[in-house]
């Protein structure tokens, strides 16, 4: 090999390491969007800790009901919002009660949406009352309050005097609904779905003052930080990303075609699994050509 | 007398509050329900008064002086004023309308209609583009330069192939490898960590309750 050739190589690993992002941000869009254009079904196989929450809320006793926490806003959305959407359909079509509160202003306005999509599914497809899912009756949405301290302590006394109106400027305590929702002894399970360390917080402060069994779907990111709460048991069971969100679907849809519910609904976290996958190992990809290129741009140097 | 009212105030507050998870008496949980149902609010409320008052503040300052990006200030304020206007007396929806119209034929401006078409977008476009700086780094820093850094790597690629279905396609066993790196040695060290921070939180509240710690009167000293 010349001097010439040596030189020519370490200059195209170095170029290669100099790369313009540009060409990254284009390969990153790529990889996203193509799968969401052809979109190629992956199902993913749920782990222990989505099958755990998921069993927990399939088998939970009729009058206890499932409360969901909207601690999210807009931006993490595209993870968080099928997980509620999920939780929503596995309780309207268990016949649970539902309460939904947000602790996050910013999530008000997702829960309306996510509670508009799923109550119309139902309703175009009810035949009965008791197919039907009414707002009052089957859920309440109590909003929004400050500070959460206020929220996950008072909760434990009277719900209602916690939200004296819900979201619709509705009495709480003329609701239909709250006659069996008075405070945590009639919630079975408490789901903060979330962005932030708020989950932490309803174990601090509702768990341990007043036992509610709790759950929680979070950010893939955070995941880690939510193993130990998960091992002790403080956690019935979490679900972590969107693969969470997609894991608990695969569940809820098998449960779905079994009671004659699965109507063609849409499943946005198993959809968004082929991009997420094409994402990761581009991302895995990326970090083994620039590792290359840095070993071999350092030896030629040496 | 402008820190010793303060600091008493933290002090009754903060001996109280400990108090009242030891002691059961009606007396005791009466003014602790009221301290943590109704007080906490009024405080949030003055608190929100305060929010607004210092953003627009900042920003009124920012067009006075003509600061770096000062336009960008009047589009903040406007907005303030223009989303609390329509989320007061506007209504959520054309099913729950306000007091204040809130369509021009069809366009309609209401509070969930904003919300969706702006807020949605606006946060997931945000956000969305972390993807981008993400793979830049990844490309760019993530180096196995020393063990600390490859044991890192590896991890990393591990969990990465785990939490995503492919990872099943190649392994089997793959993803309950990356489902015990998370629970056992990451819960190992998250634990560790978690009572050092509960500790420090402990102390520093020890601290504030007690006037020892007073950085959060303002002026940063410590006197």
């Amino acid at each position: 090999m010349t001097a010439q050739d040596g030189a020519s190589r370490h200059n195209f690993w170095q170029k290669l390491q100099a790369i313009d992002r540009r060409w990254l941000y284009l390969v990153v869009w790529l990889v996203v969007m193509l799968p969401l254009i052809f979109p190629f079904r992956i199902r993913p196989k749920a782990t222990p800790p989505v099958e755990r929450l998921f069993q927990f809320i399939d088998t939970m006793p009729r009058d206890k009901a499932l409360v969901l926490s909207i601690d999210y806003g807009p931006d993490t959305q595209a993870e968080l919002q099928p997980m509620l959407v999920a939780f929503l359909r596995h309780a309207f079509a268990a016949g649970h009660r539902v309460g939904i509160l947000a602790c996050e202003l910013t999530g008000l306005g997702l829960g309306e949406n996510a509670l508009r999509q799923v109550t119309a599914e139902f309703n175009v497809h009810a035949a009965t009352r008791q197919d039907s899912v009414i707002n009052g009756e089957d859920y309440a949405f109590w909003g929004w309050t400050t500070p959460y301290i206020t929220i996950m302590l008072g909760m434990g006394e009277r719900i209602s005097k916690v939200f004296p109106v819900d979201y619709y400027g509705q009495k709480t305590e003329s609701l239909p609904i709250m006659a069996h929702l008075k405070n945590y002894d009639d919630v079975g399970i408490l789901v903060s779905i979330a962005s932030s360390a708020i989950p932490q917080s309803w174990i601090n402060l509702a768990q341990t003052q007043f036992g509610v069994r709790l759950g929680c779907g979070i950010t893939a990111v955070s995941a880690a930080d939510y193993y130990p709460y998960l091992n002790s048991g403080q956690f019935t069971g979490m679900l972590a990303g969107m693969k969470g969100a997609a894991e608990y679907e695969d569940l809820l849809l098998n449960r779905l075609k079994e009671n004659g519910m699965d109507w063609g609904q849409r499943y946005r976290g198993t959809e968004a699994m082929s991009s997420q996958t094409a994402a990761h190992l581009a991302i895995m990809a990326f970090i083994i050509i620039g590792n290359i290129a840095f070993f071999a741009s350092k030896r030629r140097k040496s | 007398m402008r820190r010793t009212i303060p600091l008493l105030l933290v002090l009754l507050t903060g001996l109280f509050a400990a108090l009242a998870a030891f002691v059961p008496h009606p007396a005791v949980q009466n003014v602790d329900e009221v301290m943590r149902n109704d007080v906490i609010r009024i405080l949030a409320a003055f608190g929100l008064v305060l929010g607004i008052g210092s953003i627009l503040q900042h920003h009124f300052l920012k067009i006075r002086r003509h600061a770096q990006y000062w336009q960008y200030s009047y589009i903040t304020v406007i907005m303030l004023f223009v989303s609390a206007i329509i989320g007061v007396f506007g209504g959520i929806d054309p099913n729950r309308p306000g007091i204040l119209p809130t369509h021009i034929g069809s366009f309609s401006f209401h509070m969930q209609t904003l919300y969706t078409n702006v807020m949605v977008p606006l946060g997931a476009t945000m956000f969305a583009m972390l993807a981008f700086f993400m793979a830049s780094a990844a490309y760019r820093a993530f180096r196995a330069r020393t063990v600390e850094a490859t044991l890192l790597l590896v991890a990393a690629f591990i969990l990465m192939l785990g939490s995503v279905p492919l990872g099943r396609m190649i392994h089997p066993q793959l993803p309950s490898f990356a489902e015990w790196i998370l629970t056992v040695p990451n819960t190992a060290a998250k634990r560790g960590i978690l009572f050092g921070i509960q500790l420090g939180i402990f102390a520093t509240s020890l601290k504030i309750i007690l006037g020892i710690e007073r950085g959060w009167l303002g002026g940063g000293g410590g006197k």
